[in-house]
C-alpha cells in the first residue's frame, strides 16, 4: 500500500565484483575468435565491439543504481530528513554523484579508444588498444570502491526501515526515555517492541497497526529524547524529531509523574515546551502514564500547575493511564484517534476533494408518495437467529463438510435434488398482524422417489421434450369427459329414423352394383397379374399387330376398318421399283472402291529438279549440328546422363586410364 | 449480518448468486465452499439452490427475482427451468421472459414492492415484471448508467447506489423506492454494487475485498443486526470522509 518501498533496491556489488561481473559478461556475450589474416576492417570492428559492449554494461549497471536509490529531493520530506539523519545527506549525494561521474568517465574512455581503434593497423595493435581501454575502465571502477560500499550499506539499512506511510492516520508516541512508550504500542497494536528497564531500549522508529472505527491506523514508536539543543542531539533522538516534524499525526507526549524514568516532572515539562514548535497545528495529547504509581492529583501544587499550564496554553488534551495495570489504555487510544480524525476531517472539509465525497455521506430518506406500507419480509426463522459459526460443534452440517468427507472438490459432486431440511417458513407481517405461513414443499417432491434421479434427455428423436409436457392434461381430459356426458344426457347422439324414398333407394342400388363390378375387375386384374414381369406399354405395343387392334376395337363395338386401312404395312411400301429384279439391286451395292494414285510429296511445291537438288543440299546443312550431338531432330532436347557412373567411380584417378 | 465471500477467487459474488427473501440461487462451482457460505447463513430459513442458467454460471446477472417470483431469460433451457421450478417453494412464480436485453439481472433491480428497469426494456416485459414479481415498475437510470441492476443493490429496508449518483438523484430514487438510499462502493472501491454484493432483508453477502468501512455502511443501510441507516451520517461520517478523500 505504501508509496515508498525501499525493499526492492537491487544489491550494489563491490568495485572488484563490479569489474568481474562486467568483464565476464563481455567475454560471454561478444565473439571471441579472430585471426590476424582477417580483413583489417573486421579486426577493428571486432575490438571496437568489445570496448563498446563493456561500456554499455557499465552504463546499464550505473543507471540501475542511480534510478533505484531514492532521490532526496523527490521523496516525502519525512523520508528525506530521516535519510539525512541516518546516512548524512551530503555523503549520500556525494556517493551517488561519484557513481554518476564514473559513468561519464567510462563513457569518455570508451569513446576515445573507439576513435583510436579506427586507426589500429594490425591485430596486435587493436588488441593492445582494447586491453588499455578495459584496463582504464577497471581503474575508474576501482576508485569507486568506497562509494559503492557505502551505497550497499545504505541499501541494506533502507530495506530494514519500517514501511511508514507518511500520509495515513498516524499516532506518534514520544517522550523521555523509559516513560512507557513502547509498552503502550505493545498494548494497542501487535507490534512486538522490546521493553527493558533502561534508557534508549528503542533505538529506531517502530511501526504497529490497529483498527478503530472501521479504519486502519498506524502507530509509531519513537526513541526517547532528552532535553538539549537540536545541534547536540544524536542520531537516535533525531529520528524522533524527524518523525514529529514531518508526519501529519496525532502527537502523544508521554509523561511519567512517578519519576521512575530518572527524569523529574519539571524536566519532562521543559522538554515538552522545547519541542512544542514541532507540534504546531497537530492534535496533541498529553499522556500521563504509570498512574498506578502516581496520579496527577497526588502531585505537589507547583508540579500540578506546570502540567495544567501545558493543557491550558496549547489546547492539549490530557489523559492518564497505566500500561502496567491495563487501565484506561483503550480510552487513551480512542481519544487520540478521535481527535486526529476530527482534525483530518476538518482539514479535508476545507479542501477541493470534498465535493466528490459529499454525495457519499448523504443519506437519502424517502418522501412518502402513497399510503402503502412496505414492511420488511423477514421469516420468523431468521429473526434472532445466531450467526453461523464454523467452530460450533453442534453446527449445521454443510455441503462442504459432505464434500470433504467424500473426497473433496473435484471428486465429489453435489446432489442438487436433495431435500430441503427446513419445513416451515413463517413470514411475520407486522402491519397486517397476519402470519403468512409458507409451507416449503420438499424439493423435488415427486409422486415416486425413484423418479427424482431419472435421466430425462433434453431432446428425443429431434423433439424438445418439454414442448410436449402439458401439466393440465388431466383436467383437459376430465373436461372433455364431462362434456361428453353432458351431451349424452342431452340426447345429442340419439338420431331420428330417416325416411328413404324409392328414387334414392334405386340410386343406391345402382351405385352398389357399380362398386361390386369395380371390385371384381380389380380382383381379376390382380389375379391375372400374378407373379410375372410387367412389360412396359412401349414394349408390349411392339408385339401387338393390326389384327389384334382390329379384334379389340370390334369387341368394343367400334368399326376399325378405316384404321386398319391406314396401317403402315398397307399404305407404305419400299421405294424400290417393283419391276426391278432383286439381284440387280444387290450387285450395285457391293462393287469394290478403285485405288487412288499416291503422289511423291518430296517434290511438292518445287518447281523443277534444280530446285529440288538445292533444297536437299540446304536440308543436309541444317541437320549437321543436330547430327553432331546425336539429336533426333531440332525438337530433341533430351539431356542424357552427364556423368556416367562407370566412368567416374572406382579407384582409378584422373589420367590413369584411357577409355576412349 | 453481513458476510464476506468469494466465488473461485472472484469477488463479484453478485454475478454468481441471487438472493431474495424466499429463496437463494447459487452457481455451480468447482467446490461447495461458495454454496456453503450461503447454506450456513440461510440453509435453515430459505432454500439455497444450485442452478445454472443456459449452462452459464453467471446466474446473478441473468435472472432477477424477489419474494414473489423469479424471472429467467429466454436462453434458460427447459430442464433448468424444470429444476428451478421443482426446487423453489410453490408460492414463488417462475417465468421465462422473451426479452432482447437478456441479462435480466443487469437491467432490472427490485425489492418486494418496487422495481427499477432499464429505459429500453420491452413493454411486455414490463408487464410481466409487474405481474410475476408483484411490483411497481419504473424506468430509471442510476448515475446516468442504464444498467440499473449492475449499479444498485436493494432490499425492502434500504439500498446502495452507484458512488457517483448525485444527491438529487438519490433523493428522487429514494422516494420512488420508498427506502433510504446511500451512494457507496463494495470490494475496495468497486462501483458495480449489484455485482459486488447480494442482500435480502436480514442478510447480506459481499466480496472478499470489501473493506470494513464498506461492510459497516451495508449493515447500516440494510438495517442488519439492528443497525440504523442514520449511523452513516452520524457515527460513520468521519471515517467515510477520511477514507474517500
Amino acid at each position: 500500500m505504501s508509496l515508498y518501498n525501499f525493499k526492492k533496491i537491487q544489491p550494489v556489488p563491490t568495485s572488484t565484483d563490479f569489474v568481474d561481473i562486467v568483464l565476464s559478461k563481455t567475454q560471454r556475450k561478444t565473439p571471441t575468435v579472430i585471426h590476424k589474416n582477417y580483413n583489417i576492417g573486421r579486426i577493428r570492428q571486432f575490438y571496437m565491439r568489445k570496448v563498446k559492449f563493456t561500456q554499455d554494461s557499465f552504463d546499464e549497471k550505473f543507471k540501475l543504481i542511480l534510478d533505484e536509490f531514492p532521490k532526496l529531493d523527490d521523496i516525502h520530506p519525512f523520508y528525506s530528513d530521516l535519510m539525512n539523519v541516518l546516512y548524512d545527506k551530503d555523503h549520500y549525494k556525494l556517493a551517488l554523484g561519484q557513481v554518476n561521474t564514473a559513468r561519464h568517465l567510462i563513457d569518455q574512455v570508451a569513446k576515445d579508444y573507439c576513435r583510436l581503434l579506427k586507426f589500429g593497423d594490425s591485430l596486435y595493435r587493436c588488441k593492445q588498444l582494447k586491453k588499455a581501454a578495459l584496463g582504464r575502465m577497471a581503474t575508474v571502477m576501482k576508485r569507486q570502491k568506497d562509494s559503492l560500499a557505502y551505497l550497499e550499506q545504505v541499501r541494506q539499512h533502507l530495506a530494514r526501515l519500517p514501511s511508514i506511510d507518511p500520509n495515513t492516520r498516524t499516532l506518534l508516541i514520544c517522550g523521555y526515555p523509559n516513560v512507557g512508550k513502547s509498552s503502550f504500542i505493545n498494548k494497542v497494536t501487535r507490534a512486538d517492541v522490546d521493553v527493558q528497564p533502561y534508557a534508549f531500549t528503542t533505538k529506531s522508529l517502530f511501526v504497529g497497526h490497529m483498527d478503530y472505527k472501521y479504519l486502519r491506523w498506524q502507530v509509531i514508536d519513537t526513541p526517547g529524547i532528552l532535553d538539549h539543543p537540536l545541534e547536540e542531539r544524536n542520531t537516535i533522538e533525531m529520528q524522533s524529531i524527524t518523525a514529529m516534524a514531518h508526519l501529519r499525526s496525532c502527537i502523544m507526549y508521554f509523561m511519567d509523574l512517578s519519576e521512575q524514568c530518572g527524569y523529574s516532572v519539571a524536566d519532562q515539562v521543559a522538554l515538552f515546551h522545547s519541542i512544542k514548535p514541532l507540534f504546531a497545528n497537530k492534535p496533541t495529547m498529553l499522556v500521563i502514564n504509570k498512574i498506578d504509581q502516581v496520579k496527577p492529583e497526588d502531585l505537589p501544587e507547583d508540579q500540578q500547575k506546570m502540567i495544567q499550564d501545558i493543557v491550558d496554553q496549547d489546547g492539549v488534551t490530557m489523559v492518564s493511564m497505566s500500561c502496567y495495570l491495563d487501565e484506561n489504555v483503550m480510552q487513551v487510544r480512542n481519544t487520540s484517534c478521535d481527535k486526529l480524525l476530527a482534525a483530518r476531517v476538518e482539514m479535508k472539509m476545507k479542501g477541493q476533494k470534498i465535493n466528490d465525497v459529499i454525495n457519499k455521506i448523504h443519506l437519502a430518506e424517502p418522501v412518502a408518495r402513497d399510503n402503502v406500507d412496505r414492511p420488511a419480509q423477514i421469516p420468523q426463522a431468521a429473526v434472532g437467529r445466531a450467526r453461523f459459526d464454523m467452530k460450533d460443534p453442534n453446527r449445521r452440517r454443510l455441503e462442504r463438510d459432505i464434500e470433504a468427507e467424500n473426497g473433496g472438490a473435484g471428486v465429489y459432486s453435489a446432489d442438487f435434488k436433495s431435500k430441503f431440511p427446513g419445513d416451515i417458513m413463517v413470514f411475520l407481517d407486522t402491519h397486517l398482524l397476519i402470519y403468512l405461513i409458507y409451507t416449503l414443499t420438499e424439493r423435488y417432491d415427486l409422486a415416486s422417489e425413484d423418479w427424482k434421479y431419472d435421466v430425462i434427455p433434453e431432446f428425443w428423436e429431434g423433439h424438445n421434450i418439454a414442448d410436449f409436457i402439458d401439466p393440465e392434461i388431466e383436467e383437459k381430459l376430465e373436461a372433455l369427459e364431462r362434456e361428453e356426458e353432458r351431451l349424452e344426457k342431452e340426447g345429442f347422439y340419439e338420431s331420428e329414423e330417416e325416411i328413404i324414398d324409392s328414387e334414392e333407394e334405386e340410386l343406391k342400388a345402382t351405385a352398389e352394383t357399380i362398386r361390386e363390378k369395380k371390385k371384381l375387375i380389380v380382383q381379376a386384374h390382380r389375379a391375372a397379374k400374378g407373379n410375372r414381369n410387367i412389360i412396359p406399354k412401349m414394349v408390349a405395343g411392339r408385339a401387338s399387330t393390326v389384327d389384334d387392334m382390329n379384334d379389340h376395337l370390334s369387341k368394343m363395338g367400334i368399326d376399325a376398318s378405316a384404321v386398319v386401312d391406314r396401317a403402315r404395312s398397307v399404305t407404305r411400301k419400299r421405294a424400290r421399283s417393283e419391276s426391278r429384279a432383286d439381284d440387280a439391286v444387290r450387285e450395285a451395292s457391293v462393287l469394290p472402291r478403285g485405288d487412288s494414285m499416291i503422289r511423291d510429296r518430296s517434290t511438292a511445291g518445287l518447281r523443277n529438279v534444280k530446285q529440288k537438288v538445292e533444297a536437299d543440299k540446304q536440308k543436309k546443312v541444317s541437320q549437321r549440328r543436330s547430327n553432331l550431338f546425336a539429336k533426333r531432330g531440332e525438337a530433341d532436347r533430351d539431356i542424357q546422363t552427364k556423368m556416367p557412373k562407370h566412368l567416374f567411380s572406382g579407384k582409378a584417378a584422373v589420367g590413369k586410364r584411357d577409355r576412349r | 449480518m453481513a458476510v464476506r465471500a468469494q466465488f473461485e477467487n472472484s469477488n463479484e459474488i453478485g454475478v454468481f448468486s441471487l438472493l431474495t427473501n424466499s429463496y437463494c440461487l447459487v452457481a455451480v462451482g468447482g467446490s461447495e465452499n461458495f454454496y456453503s457460505v450461503f447454506e450456513g447463513e440461510l440453509g435453515d430459513v430459505i432454500p439455497v439452490i444450485h442452478t445454472t442458467i443456459a449452462g452459464c454460471r453467471i446466474i446473478g446477472r441473468l435472472c432477477v427475482g424477489n419474494k414473489n417470483g423469479l424471472l429467467v431469460p429466454n436462453t434458460t433451457t427447459d430442464q433448468e427451468l424444470q429444476h428451478i421450478r421443482n426446487s423453489l417453494p410453490e408460492k414463488v412464480a417462475v417465468q421465462r421472459v422473451e426479452e432482447r436485453l437478456s441479462a435480466l439481472g443487469n437491467v432490472i433491480v427490485c425489492n418486494d414492492y418496487v422495481a427499477l428497469v432499464h429505459p429500453d426494456i420491452d413493454r411486455e416485459t414490463e408487464e410481466i415484471i409487474a405481474d410475476v414479481l408483484g411490483v411497481e415498475v419504473f424506468r430509471q437510470t442510476i448515475a446516468d448508467q442504464v444498467l440499473v441492476g449492475s449499479y444498485c443493490s436493494l432490499s425492502n429496508q434500504g439500498g446502495i447506489v452507484h458512488p457517483r449518483t448525485s444527491i438529487q438523484d438519490q433523493d428522487e430514487l429514494s422516494s420512488l423506492l420508498q427506502i433510504p438510499l446511500v451512494a457507496g462502493t463494495v470490494n475496495r472501491g468497486s462501483d458495480v454494487i449489484g455485482a459486488g454484493c447480494v442482500v435480502n432483508d436480514w442478510c447480506a453477502f459481499a466480496g472478499m475485498d470489501t473493506t470494513s468501512t464498506e461492510l459497516s455502511v451495508m449493515e447500516s443501510i440494510f438495517k442488519l443486526q439492528d443497525a440504523q441507516p442514520t449511523a452513516i451520517v452520524n457515527e460513520m461520517r468521519d471515517s467515510l470522509v477520511d477514507t474517500y478523500s
